[in-house]
């Protein structure tokens, strides 16, 4: 029972955090909706256009959005030492690595959720892609989430090279924009599809941890 | 017996011994290869360019050995704690690497008069992009990061996520409609090849990988004296 209340206490200091910092969470969206609002001037209103390849283009800013708060994800922790605080009071860092994916898809990508068919409207989407996006984005950015974290805990000890991090993630995350833009054109296929996201989803879910867990555990050995 | 594999003075010793008789062996194995694939005959539709696929198959199968070589040494890296496999790992990156740009670049020279364009979003082909993008990351994570246990472990990690692909490379004819076409040589039946073209093929494999081999000594060589001196 102790082991509970220590995850409940842990999403709840998590949650207060995120509140206390929300505006950053705003900003994140309005620089997503402001790069919609810079794709489609550059491309100009044409409505049949917009309408083909929305979806592409909707996923593609919702990525290059997501790796903007990617080196925040375990830094504050790390520095002020409260992950090994944490560590000490009886939780394995995998299951805090498990923990910090969980609350970030809870507190980071949900709001993401609520904002996409607003920018489906912009893009003339038809309600059923909206419906798709909605769908797909639910299970992939629970893999973002998991590739956030690998990525954050690699860049941990890193002073020099900031943009790795963010293709790191970009690199990893070309299964699911293939497959979850893919996901519209296959009107048979769209069971197998939505499997093999879901697949996708729990290989990172596997792999994220340890890796993370491992490079946490590096980089405080030589902090 | 295969502790040169893991000792680097176990590994110096065998190197001063086999060094030359590996590069006399290589350049007459490399002639003998360029002298067959100069008489081997010409393909009834493809003509002259066919013989674009004897540099371009090797590489493309070192491509895929080197990052193989490299998730074995990350996993025995990891669990073993034997630094050696982080100097092969860095050793052997830009071969890879140099191999894979090898690979792309032949494909699309044969893919222009062929196919009539330099590249197209194929699976094959875009896998093949992806693993240059990792072996790309791999050698700038390896100028990153200040301290050297950190450096050697993330990459090791890094290797480690990145070897989802090899899979996906190796099946990706089998699994998508691809232009590229499927696997002719590494057939669990007999390859699907004439022996003519397939004599000429191996050799120039097994020349392409001595090279290979005799690069990376150099690379592995170079890494040790450095430590020695930098430790």
């Amino acid at each position: 029972m102790i082991i509970l209340k220590k995850i409940f206490l842990f999403l709840k200091r998590e949650s207060k955090l995120f509140y206390s910092n929300i505006v950053d969470l705003f900003s994140n969206i309005l620089f997503f909706f402001l790069s919609v609002f810079v794709f489609i001037f550059a491309l100009g209103a044409d409505e049949q256009l917009l309408k083909s390849i929305g979806v592409g283009i909707i996923w593609s800013l919702l990525l290059l959005s997501s790796t903007l708060s990617l080196r925040k994800f375990y830094e504050d922790d790390f520095k002020n030492g409260v992950l090994m605080i944490i560590h000490m009071g009886g939780m394995s860092y995998e299951l805090i690595v498990i923990l910090k994916i969980f609350s970030h898809f809870l507190f980071v990508q949900i709001p993401f959720l609520v904002s996409l068919p607003i920018v489906g409207i912009f893009f003339n989407l038809p309600i059923n892609e909206v419906y798709n996006l909605v769908l797909t984005f639910f299970i992939g950015s629970l893999i973002l989430s998991c590739l956030i974290s690998i990525s954050a805990s690699m860049n941990l000890l890193n002073k020099t090279n900031f943009s790795i991090g963010s293709i790191i993630v970009l690199l990893f995350s070309i299964p699911l924009i293939i497959f979850s833009v893919g996901i519209n054109s296959a009107d048979i296929h769209f069971n197998s599809l939505i499997n093999l996201l879901i697949g996708i989803a729990l290989i990172f879910l596997g792999i994220a941890p340890w890796s993370s867990a491992a490079c946490i555990r590096l980089a405080l050995k030589n902090k | 017996m295969f502790s040169f594999l893991l000792n680097p003075s176990r590994f110096n010793k065998l190197i001063d011994i086999i060094f030359r008789p590996l590069v006399i062996i290589t350049s007459l194995i490399l002639i003998v290869g360029l002298f067959l694939v100069y008489y081997s005959p010409l393909d009834y539709q493809q003509g002259f360019t066919v013989k674009i696929m004897y540099i371009h198959v090797p590489s493309a199968w070192l491509a895929l050995l080197t990052y193989a070589i490299m998730t074995i040494y990350s996993i025995i890296g990891l669990a073993f704690k034997i630094p050696f496999s982080f100097i092969i790992n860095k050793a052997i990156a830009p071969i890879g690497a140099v191999f894979t740009l090898l690979c792309i670049i032949s494909g699309s020279m044969w893919g222009k008069p062929m196919w009539g364009t330099w590249w197209v979003w194929d699976a094959r082909l875009t896998s093949v992009a992806i693993l240059f993008i990792i072996y790309l990351v791999i050698i700038f994570l390896n100028q990153t990061f200040e301290n050297r246990e950190v450096k050697e472990r993330t990459i090791a990690i890094f290797i480690l996520i990145g070897s989802i692909n090899l899979p996906i490379i190796k099946f990706s004819v089998d699994w998508w409609n691809t232009l590229h076409q499927p696997a002719s040589v590494s057939k669990l039946s007999s390859p699907s090849i004439d022996l003519s073209m397939l004599q000429p093929l191996l050799a120039m494999t097994l020349a392409f990988s001595l090279i290979g081999l005799i690069i990376a000594i150099l690379r592995i060589k170079a890494e040790i004296l450095l430590r020695k001196k930098y430790l």
